[in-house]
């Protein structure tokens, strides 16, 4: 046990400080490598692209894209799953090799090498190695286990199965004994009942305070609360409250004559607590963001629709809605992500575990970690990951939410 | 400019390495300790204890005092909640970073053993003179996986004698007397709801058990498992004794407020309730179940487990460490300390327990409880069983259905266990 | 817009102007509704607080109890001098203190430098980079823990501040290179251009002339780094959780909770106290929230 004496705080700052100091340095590193290699690789692929210039563009972007793939691969298979390396790592030095081969070969290295770029490149590298290791080797090697049964009775060497655990995502019982799709349903019903309380609560809240008024510091304040706290302890904290003998709900519901709620144990009532909950977490992002939308309207537009001889009803559809699309649209695709993804909340509410309360991040979660069915597991992580990013891509189309405000 | 980004890059290094060197190391480095001896020896030991029942302050007494005797044995004490150390012993087994010694409950046997992480310990230790039930709950495949230190870690019935004076030998008494103590802020019997670990002994008094003969099958399904069942929906609904909704914590916090009478609780909440009861507190025997047996809970305790390629000077610290801890003087120190009951037959006759009647109540409880299975399969059973017990609990579904879901359930989930 | 004549105004009085906001009038019987709306609001939001807080000053682990009373009768601040003085929660906060510092300042570096470039440069990789980037936020977390844990020991990066606050830095990175190049996207090319005239390099371009005026998107992606790696679990058990003198406050109130029993009032007192740094920072930086998450999207 330790108290917080000097040395102690020495510890802290000196582990902190030398970190920081690593990685600056590793960054100035990288920078000085890119720096000096550039021109020198500049030269040589225009020699290289001279040579290759009679083959013509597509052959060599056919080769380019066949050897990155061969590289891919070796990535995917060389990363040890289970105890045992994988025979294929000592061969790395060949996929940096083929990895150079490919990138000079395609036609675009002239592109990439271009003078002008290489403070660009420079300032990309720190953010693209650490992204490297922090997110592609991860998902490399999620894709590589979910190619494998590892479990704890295939630890040490795992089997290929090949896509089966993706197979098995949809055909059998992610638990027990509810299947892929009602989770997903209820995960798609759970996502859209929140965003669609933290939207009109924000608006709500949003609009209140879009008014010069005293005391606007004060609620706003107020009003950011569940935003501030951090999520467990919030979480926890309504937990308890929704507790059958000792929770403000129920005492509250009882003294207004009403009966009290299992909420722990009834599928459809712990379904509500859960969605309460992040509802009151969720409503002040929404409100922040969308006040600040709001404030940026300038109110010649108002005026002028007033003008016009619009009701506040249709001055809010014509004017504010449209004008906070540029606002709304990230907002919204980032709700609906982080709602779909929330793992803290259903959790942590589903105090027994109930599985007609799971949405599929926290059936993923249990299932990997108390199963530890880590290839299952995988197969079904990159099933979510698909979904979102399918739903990201045609939200985006079918609302042009990228377009501007003035379109 | 070329010459100053240079030295800028130096300094920086010289600077960083500095600070890195001038910030005391965190871990004792075992560099100094081998300068003064030849064989040291670094022991990780990641212990589930934690400091609410005061089992951690116990550990690390043990560690220290074992330092004391052998200053070339250092230790590396971390504690994990069971659920993290579980996940985190798996997960540092698949990076190949395990810890040096385990102190672990029972049924992460199993899957260790799954994933050939921890060694058996049937040649590193003269296991006689441990109590029997003990060292059942940890073993697998004819082989032993753990060294008992406490054994227990069962359920009993206690109750507050300013309430109710003497516990009910059998079911019928407890729901009379139940009946009669229940009134509207106050209930005769509370219990943990949530977990099947508490519909387990009951089952046992119905005669009934979790795994068939070979230890594998689960055997859920059965007419033992609808009457256990529909004998805790009786004592809910139909001649009600216990709240409608009640948790862990509520349970404790209505026991400690003195609003119920008895509870059903396991042998580590003995130290608060005894703070809070004083002598009001009472433990006895489950009630025998009418037409049944005594109720059988799950016994197990907490072990000593060894991962696997320890070898050499390590190996011969923590077999001697192990041998310290379970010693009869410690095990009596564990005792006094954490009201547990300890693993090491000898102790069992020590006046400390027998002139104890908690102790004395909780040893009695023993007496008839079931040792824990550890198989992996295990978990299926705890997961089959959770949500259709508060099924049942909350009048969704008829024993009979929760029974046939149980069975379905753990055949899923043991199935994909390959 | 159509073209019309505005009319005469009439001049608004004293009392309308008191209530006046953005041309449209509200009565004063609309603005008690709106009022008392809000202060509805305030204490549906604030109330699961001042819970946490009754569990705090309730003496021995209760929980739960019947009474609904903020202030219970034999309120104690027994939790408080316990988690201070008995446990090792200024260290703890100390260490999240140091950690998160770091991590916002290299988070902070990392992402303006890199989105600098996605936002002046049009290089090859730069669509699919983004998309990337806006991709990284949809994988589930614990996805990833497993892996990371195991290429950090490898990397010998555990057990210390190295694998934590780059990890911290690097995950939070994705979502501070969008709001970044949006607002540098808003910065014109103009500014830029009259630098390189005057014979400034790309770089003191960079450092001198945008640096400064995306000050406020700075501070914004700081606070965001600040707050994502402030009440972090996954990660930090992942890789310092074995060395208990480097713990995190996340990790330490963690350890309050064993198997079936947990001391409830030294988790809502620990809970408290971690909440005041944290609220305080929120309500002072709420300003330059709100006005930075709308930077560069209003735009376009």
């Amino acid at each position: 046990m330790e108290f917080l004496t000097w040395e102690v705080v020495l510890n802290a700052l000196g582990e902190v400080g030398s970190t920081v100091l690593y990685i600056f340095a590793g960054t100035v590193l990288l920078e000085l490598f890119v720096y000096f290699l550039w021109t020198p690789l500049r030269a040589l692929s225009r020699r290289v692209d001279g040579w290759l210039d009679p083959l013509g563009d597509r052959l060599r972007h056919l080769v380019a894209t066949v050897l990155m793939a061969v590289v891919v691969v070796f990535a995917v298979r060389a990363i040890a799953v289970g105890q045992t390396p994988s025979p294929w790592a000592p061969y790395w030095p060949l996929t940096v090799v083929v990895f150079g081969l490919g990138l000079f070969i395609s036609p675009n290295a002239l592109n990439i090498f271009q003078s002008e770029l290489r403070l660009a490149y420079m300032l990309l590298a720190p953010a693209v190695v650490g992204l490297l290791l922090l997110v592609v080797f991860p998902l490399l090697w999620e894709l590589n286990v979910s190619l494998t049964n590892l479990n704890p009775r295939h630890f040490q060497s795992p089997d290929y199965i090949g896509l089966t655990n993706y197979l098995e995502v949809f055909t059998k019982p992610v638990l027990k004994q509810v299947t892929f799709f009602p989770v997903l349903l209820r995960t798609i019903l759970w996502t859209a009942v929140n965003l669609l309380f933290h939207v009109t609560g924000g608006m709500i809240l949003a609009l209140l305070l879009n008014r010069k008024m005293r005391f606007k510091g004060l609620y706003r304040a107020l009003l950011v609360f569940p935003w501030a706290i951090p999520q467990p302890i919030a979480v926890l904290a309504w937990r308890g409250e929704f507790h059958f003998e000792y929770g403000f709900v129920n005492i509250m519901l009882q003294r207004l004559g009403l009966p009290a709620i299992q909420w722990m144990t009834d599928p459809t009532w712990n379904f509500i607590a859960m969605s309460i909950t992040n509802i009151w977490l969720g409503i002040p992002f929404m409100m922040v963001i969308l006040l600040g939308g709001l404030q940026s309207i300038a109110g010649d537009y108002y005026e002028a629709a007033e003008l016009d001889g619009a009701s506040a009803w249709q001055q809010f559809w014509g004017v504010t809605v449209p004008l906070l699309r540029p606002v709304l649209t990230p907002a919204v695709i980032l709700g609906t992500v982080w709602t779909f993804t929330n793992f803290n909340v259903p959790f942590f509410i589903n105090q027994n575990e109930l599985e007609t309360s799971d949405t599929l991040v926290t059936a993923l979660f249990r299932s990997a970690f108390q199963y530890f069915n880590l290839g299952d597991a995988a197969a079904f992580a990159f099933v979510i990951f698909g979904l979102l990013l399918v739903f990201s891509v045609l939200y985006i189309r079918v609302t042009g939410g990228l377009k501007g405000a003035y379109e | 400019m070329k010459t100053r980004l240079i030295a800028l890059v130096a300094g920086l290094f010289v600077l960083g390495m500095v600070l890195a060197a001038c910030a005391p190391v965190a871990t004792p480095t075992p560099e100094e300790i081998a300068e003064a001896e030849p064989e040291s020896v670094e022991i990780t030991l990641w212990t589930k204890e934690g400091e609410a029942d005061g089992g951690l302050q116990f550990v690390q007494s043990l560690v220290d005092a074992y330092t004391e005797i052998h200053p070339n044995v250092t230790f590396e004490l971390v504690n994990k909640d069971v659920e993290t150390l579980r996940e985190d012993f798996l997960t540092a087994g698949l990076a190949g970073a395990m810890p040096d010694l385990l102190w672990t409950v029972n049924d992460h046997a199993g899957p260790f053993t799954d994933a050939g992480l921890i060694m058996s310990v049937d040649d590193l230790f003269d296991l006689d003179m441990y109590v029997e039930s003990a060292l059942a709950a940890a073993q697998l495949d004819g082989k032993t996986w753990g060294v008992p230190i406490s054994n227990g870690n069962h359920l009993m019935l206690l109750y507050n004698k300013g309430l109710i004076e003497s516990a009910p030998a059998t079911t019928d008494e407890l729901i009379a007397a139940g009946q009669e103590l229940t009134t509207s802020d106050q209930y005769g019997l509370v219990y943990n709801q949530t977990e099947p670990f508490w519909l387990v002994p009951w089952l046992g008094g119905f005669g009934g058990k979790v795994f068939a003969d070979d230890g594998k099958t689960p055997t859920l399904n059965t007419d033992a498992m609808i009457e256990t069942l529909q004998f805790l929906y009786d004592i809910k609904y139909t001649s009600p004794i216990v709240p409608a909704e009640s948790d862990y914590d509520g349970a404790d916090a209505l026991f400690k407020e003195g609003k119920a009478a008895m509870i059903i609780n396991g042998d580590w909440s003995l130290g608060g309730y005894r703070e809070v009861l004083g002598d009001d507190l009472g433990v006895a025997r489950i009630p025998e179940v009418v037409g049944g047996e005594w109720p059988h809970p799950y016994t197990s305790g907490v072990y000593f487990m060894i991962p696997d390629g320890i070898e050499g000077a390590k190996l011969e610290a923590i077999v001697d460490f192990i041998h310290f801890v379970t010693s009869a003087n410690n095990q009596a120190l564990m005792v006094a300390k954490l009201n547990r009951l300890p693993a090491l037959e000898a102790a069992l006759d020590d006046p400390l327990i027998t002139n104890d009647p908690l102790l004395k109540g909780s040893a009695d409880q023993m007496v008839v409880g079931a040792p824990m299975p550890t198989v992996t399969e295990m978990r299926c059973n705890w997961d089959g069983m959770k949500p259709e017990m508060q099924a049942v609990l909350a009048d969704t579904k008829t024993p009979e259905d929760a029974a046939a879901a149980m069975q379905t359930a753990a055949e899923t989930c043991i199935a994909n266990l390959e | 817009m159509t073209a019309t004549t505005i009319p005469e105004r009439k001049q608004p009085t004293a009392f309308q102007r008191f209530f006046r906001a953005r041309g449209r009038e509200d009565s004063p019987f609309g603005r008690l509704l709106i009022h008392i709306a809000l202060i509805l609001a305030c204490v549906l939001s604030v109330y699961p607080v001042l819970r946490v807080i009754t569990i705090s000053i309730r003496p021995g682990d209760r929980l739960l109890s019947t009474s609904l009373a903020i202030i219970p009768d034999d309120a104690s601040l027994e939790a408080y001098r316990t988690v201070l003085v008995e446990k090792e929660f200024l260290v703890w906060l100390w260490n999240s203190i140091a950690i998160t510092a770091a991590t916002a300042v290299v988070g902070v570096i990392l992402s303006a430098t890199s989105a600098y470039a996605f936002s002046r440069w049009q290089f090859p990789g730069r669509i699919p980079g983004l998309i990337f980037l806006l991709s990284t936020q949809m994988i589930p977390a614990p996805m990833l823990m497993v892996p990371i844990y195991i290429l950090a020991t490898k990397l010998g990066l555990t057990q210390s501040y190295r694998g934590l606050v780059l990890a911290y830095s690097v995950t939070s990175v994705p979502f501070s290179i969008w709001t970044l190049r949006g607002y540098y996207d808003t910065i014109p090319h103009d500014l830029e251009e009259a630098a390189f005239i005057d014979g400034a390099s790309s770089l003191s371009a960079f450092w001198l002339i945008i640096l400064p005026l995306s000050a406020p998107a700075l501070v914004i992606v700081f606070l965001f780094n600040f707050m994502a790696a402030w009440s972090d679990y996954l990660l930090a058990r992942v890789m310092i959780a074995s060395e208990r003198s480097l713990w995190t406050w996340v990790l330490g109130v963690r350890d309050f909770q064993s198997q079936f029993q947990t001391q409830w009032g030294l988790f809502a007192a620990a809970s408290i106290m971690v909440m005041i740094p944290v609220v305080a920072l929120f309500l002072y930086s709420s300003k330059w929230l709100i006005s930075g998450l709308t930077l560069g999207s209003v735009k376009g």
